[in-house]
């Protein structure tokens, strides 16, 4: 089964989905996000939509420690959702993972367009795992009410 | 392209299975229909219409007094009043729809177009589109069932399914075919409704998990699987839009048996092939056979038609006041070079004639003359000086008349 093209998915899906987020802003100035987990910037558009690329891109936390998942849709699985995804967990250092993410989406010419958008994920998740040390809290920089 | 080789399915076979046979089955014409979501919410708003039973409220209901109103002149407004008094409901409003107790606003009447005939054909669209969209795993991820574990769509299992009788084993294949993870998320949204739908027999809410599709009738596993939260049965014969695509949105997860699978091409026909159960229902073909629009623009046939990229940077010149710059006035004028140049001469010329107008006023004297004239004037000049030499005060005194 070949599948319906991504174009075709989109006109489906970009007015109603289980992944939108609708709620910020009306008319002009509304945001709309995805919560869809192949979505590298979370945001609601065809370019970055899992759901109408054959080819995407997800970058989540491994679960244990800083390790970090990156995982590619297989465009030939496309309709065997369990082996959709080539996944690999990573626990390099961040410099090595940010080249391993930069090997398997741009290098090998996979989604060039998403450099951007899977690095920066890549940094965000990568930063909300690291753990706060422990000891005195920093101060905020607000002033001390005395 | 019909002809070519049809994709396979391959069946699930699920532990305790017989020797596998044949494992895949063709895919059926009607999951590659078009999927038309206009279609299948148009026929969806219609059928859900049909189940449902007239209301009204009571025809009596705000009019049951004899209230009159008061007329003009008596400073309240001429609402219609309850008559009598000893009562707290003497005086006040009545029958008006702003009033306590008054009747409401057009009161709802049985009598109302309470159901919706929908067109055959357009009914049988509806669900072999709504079908065709439960083979696109985006489409059923996207109506938010829970198909990650999922190993393939459409999911076919093995016809041994439809010999269980018990939901614990029903429970032990959605297990097995990685779908007891919608299952699961129906169970789990089983809750309260949020507003006044409570209490109006629409108490609770639960999400929809899979539709099993089975093949043959009176099977056992219609009582298998009818208990579980959010999983509903079907037999292939009479599928029913309701059922594939809830709310009118597309992409049900479609759990199929194999006969159920192998029976579609019968029921729903295929595109050579006219319905088997539908008379004279052919299924509709796709507009366009490519509806890849990345793959048409990037086709030989497109780009070897179109224009190559004009890559060349048009800059926008700096206007110029052509009476300022001469080059901008000779684009527009070409005679202005001309004209100028004559009236550059003719300047010229005009200077030069003033010129030798004056010169020839200003004559030079010749040089004897210059002389002589210079000559007379230092003459005159020194009998000037000795006409006044006041040495000798004779001419003087002469002239005074004084005499010593």
């Amino acid at each position: 089964m070949a599948g319906i093209p991504g174009p075709l998915v989109w006109e489906i899906v970009k007015k109603n989905n289980a992944f939108l987020v609708k709620q910020f802003g009306n008319g002009n100035a509304k945001v709309q996000f995805s919560k869809e987990p192949n979505n590298l910037y979370n945001v609601h558009s065809y370019k970055h939509s899992g759901l109408a690329n054959k080819k995407s891109v997800s970058i989540q936390s491994g679960g244990e420690g800083l390790s970090v998942t990156l995982a590619t849709t297989k465009t030939k699985k496309q309709n065997k959702p369990s082996s959709l995804y080539n996944r690999s967990v990573m626990k390099k250092e961040f410099r090595k993972m940010a080249k391993a993410v930069t090997n398997q989406v741009t290098d090998n010419f996979y989604r060039p367009d998403l450099t951007k958008a899977a690095l920066a994920r890549l940094s965000a998740v990568h930063r909300s795992l690291k753990v706060s040390k422990s000891g005195v809290k920093k101060r905020n920089r607000q002033a001390l009410k005395k | 392209m019909a002809a070519a080789a049809r994709p396979l399915v391959s069946v699930q076979t699920l532990e305790g299975d017989m020797a596998t046979d044949g494992n895949s089955v063709p895919l059926p014409d009607v999951l590659k229909a078009p999927i038309r979501p206009d279609v299948v919410r148009f026929v969806h708003a219609g059928l859900s219409r049909n189940k449902r039973q007239p209301y009204a409220v009571s025809k009596r209901a705000g009019h049951q007094t004899s209230a009159e109103s008061w007329g003009t002149g008596r400073a309240v407004s001429r609402i219609p009043r309850v008559p009598g008094g000893g009562t707290h409901r003497a005086g006040q409003g009545a029958f008006g729809n702003m009033c306590r107790g008054g009747r409401m606003f057009a009161p709802t009447k049985i009598w109302r177009r309470w159901h919706r005939r929908v067109n055959t054909a357009q009914r049988r669209l509806a669900v072999a589109s709504a079908l065709a969209a439960s083979a696109v795993p985006s489409l059923v991820l996207a109506r938010g069932h829970r198909i990650e574990a999922v190993p393939e769509l459409p999911l076919v299992i093995s016809d041994s399914t439809e010999s269980i009788e018990k939901t614990s084993s029903a429970l032990k294949i959605l297990k097995q075919i990685g779908a007891s993870a919608d299952a699961e998320r129906a169970k789990d949204s089983h809750a309260i409704r949020a507003g006044k739908g409570k209490m109006r027999n629409r108490r609770y809410v639960n999400r929809k998990g899979p539709l099993i599709v089975y093949g043959t009738e009176g099977s056992k596993i219609v009582k298998a699987f009818r208990n579980i939260p959010g999983v509903d049965v079907a037999n292939v014969e009479r599928l029913n839009l309701l059922k594939l695509a809830p709310g009118g949105h597309v992409g049900r997860f479609i759990i199929w048996t194999k006969s159920a699978f192998e029976k579609l091409d019968s029921v729903f026909g295929t595109f050579d092939k006219p319905s088997e159960k539908k008379k004279g229902w052919v299924l509709p073909r796709p507009k366009m056979a490519n509806a890849d629009l990345g793959r048409i623009i990037n086709s030989d046939e497109v780009q070897s038609v179109v224009r190559p990229i004009d890559k060349t940077v048009k800059r926008r010149s700096l206007k110029k006041n052509p009476l300022k710059n001469l080059n901008a006035m000779l684009k527009l004028n070409p005679y202005a070079k001309t004209a100028r140049r004559m009236a550059l001469l003719a300047e010229a010329q005009r200077v030069k004639a003033k010129k030798e107008k004056l010169d020839k006023k200003r004559t030079q004297l010749p040089k004897e003359e210059a002389a002589a004239i210079k000559a007379a004037g230092k003459a005159w000049y020194k009998t000037m000086i000795s006409d006044s030499d006041y040495t000798k005060f004779e001419n003087f005194t002469k002239w005074l008349g004084v005499t010593q």
